[in-house]
């Protein structure tokens, strides 16, 4: 048993200055400390600074104040033991699918022939198999939701970070997603990082599940989910699972109830 | 007659080539019936088929090569490199916000002076031939390419930005993999425009600057009262503009399919 945690965040704050020069925290005092291999969730009200703090991971901002962690090391840029799945379309609309999930791998200098071998692996872990030279515009939004999770998990991170990756699509998509994603989580061993608005997505999917509080984003509660895996749609029918989604929207709504008032 | 209508107005091949033809007959028509009832002065107006007998007898001659050897030698120079100094230019004014701020204002002044209007000046810098020829394309045919290339650069997708540096990439990686790709339909339609543009451009160089290519055949058909040959010059130039046009926004489309849906 791995006793170091991989991701270690240690008092970050970040303020964001405005055009107009007005100043916006989105991040107060940030502490987590998560887990090798564990899946845990960031949720809380829009404008909880939740995108901000998983962009600070990933080395893509900077904290003002306080450090990130991963395997001991601070992070100072993006690396190879992260990667990020973007809400949005992010996928190159030039590239085909395969080019796709091989860019990650082509842009650390890896030759083609090898990265492309690797790519089909996770176009086949994804459920893509015969989409290989399909360009995402012909593609439905949850199979270019597969594709951008496939690229990240191509360049074979120690940490995935996704940020609301299935805010996009239907309801429908979304479950059919989450227990795609439980399979790919567990089929691979990563450590995962989730940013979403969907409480019931966050305590199917995580081990633990963060509650931010509103603007600026402070941890409110770490809640332990305590449900067997492994898990299917089933299980969003028992009452251990309703109980745990009300008692984190009570939290959620709280906060945005104190933030209306103030 | 409803059906005919609807098959003209279908997506396919064959009815986009059955507009072409019909467009073309119908022109042809109505200027035969022009020519034949009101304009009767052929000073003013040939029908058809002598302007095809001029356009004939050019090339019999000979004239029409040694002015489609001049004006394309004088475009083909000038074209391509207008093309490649102005991706140059719209690269470098999109690398810096404080660029682009120093430079805009003063791209816009120049891009609506007429420079047209300076062609007079260039000849006598520059003399009859094709270095007057070349720099009046050149100043014309820049603009359009600066302005889409910087445009496009700019408007690149920030979440593929984003995704870029995400993966680590340096800046070389992420200008050749995601903002050039990007920026590539915005050029190719600034292309076009600039193809349509250097057309015009040579014309009015070749009419006050030389001694072959086709706007000099146009200038000396018209002094000389020719109508028809000077009008089987204006349309062979007029298929060069549309024959380019064409092709750029074909490859316009090809370039980015994912616009089209």
């Amino acid at each position: 048993m791995n006793t170091h945690p991989i991701l270690e965040i240690n008092g970050v704050s970040k303020t964001f200055v405005r055009r107009d020069k007005t100043e916006v925290a989105a991040l107060r005092d940030i502490d987590l400390s998560i887990p090798k291999g564990a899946f845990v969730s960031i949720v809380g009200a829009s404008g909880s600074g939740k995108s901000t703090l998983l962009r600070i991971i990933d080395g893509l901002l900077s904290a003002d104040t306080g450090k990130v962690r991963v395997n001991g090391a601070v992070v100072t840029k993006p690396g190879k033991d992260r990667a990020v799945v973007f809400q949005n379309d992010s996928l190159l609309p030039w590239k085909t699918v395969i080019q796709n999930v091989a860019y990650g791998l082509t842009l650390s200098g890896m030759k083609w022939r090898e990265a492309s071998k690797i790519a089909q692996e996770f176009i086949d872990l994804a459920g893509l198999k015969g989409f290989e030279t399909h360009f995402p515009h012909q593609l439905s939004g949850g199979m270019r939701q597969r594709v951008n999770v496939a690229r990240g998990l191509a360049v074979d991170p120690e940490i995935i970070l996704l940020d609301e990756p299935f805010a996009a699509l239907d309801s429908q998509t979304r479950e059919i997603m989450q227990t795609e994603l439980l399979r790919i989580w567990q089929q691979s061993g990563k450590t995962v990082i989730l940013i979403t608005h969907q409480i019931d997505e966050a305590v199917f999917l995580s081990d633990e599940v963060v509650v931010f509080s509103a603007r600026p984003g402070t941890v409110r509660q770490k809640i332990p989910i305590v449900l067997a895996r492994p898990r299917n749609l089933d299980v969003k029918r028992s009452p251990e699972f309703v109980q745990f989604v009300d008692k984190i929207w009570k939290l959620i709504e709280e906060e945005v109830r104190a933030a209306a008032a103030s | 007659m409803k059906t005919i209508l609807d098959y003209l107005s279908g997506e396919t091949r064959t009815a986009a080539l059955s507009r072409a033809v019909f467009s073309l007959v119908s022109v042809l028509i109505i200027w035969q019936i022009l020519t034949a009832t009101i304009v009767m002065n052929r000073m003013l107006l040939v029908p058809p088929a002598e302007v095809l007998d001029a356009f004939i007898g050019e090339i019999r001659s000979g004239e029409m090569r040694r002015n489609a050897w001049a004006t394309c030698l004088a475009v083909g120079v000038s074209f391509p490199l207008s093309v490649i100094v102005g991706v140059l230019i719209g690269m470098f004014l999109a690398s810096s916000r404080a660029l682009s701020l120093i430079g805009g204002p003063m791209l816009s002044a120049l891009n609506s002076v007429p420079i047209i209007a300076l062609a007079p000046l260039f000849i006598a810098w520059l003399g009859l031939g094709f270095s007057s020829k070349f720099v009046l394309v050149m100043l014309v045919a820049v603009f359009p390419v600066v302005v889409t290339t910087e445009a496009g650069l700019r408007a690149t997708d920030k979440n593929l930005l984003e995704t870029a540096r995400s993966f680590n990439a340096t800046h070389i990686q992420t200008f050749t993999t995601v903002s050039l790709p990007y920026a590539l339909p915005y050029i190719v339609s600034g292309i076009r425009v600039a193809w349509a543009r250097a057309l015009v451009g040579i014309v009015v160089a070749e009419f006050f600057g030389s001694f072959a290519g086709f706007g000099y055949a146009v200038m000396a058909a018209g002094q000389t009262f020719d109508t028809a040959t000077l009008l089987a010059y204006v349309i062979v130039l007029g298929a060069m503009g549309l024959i380019g046009s064409m092709i750029f926004q074909w490859l316009e489309e090809r370039l980015a399919p994912w616009r089209k849906e």
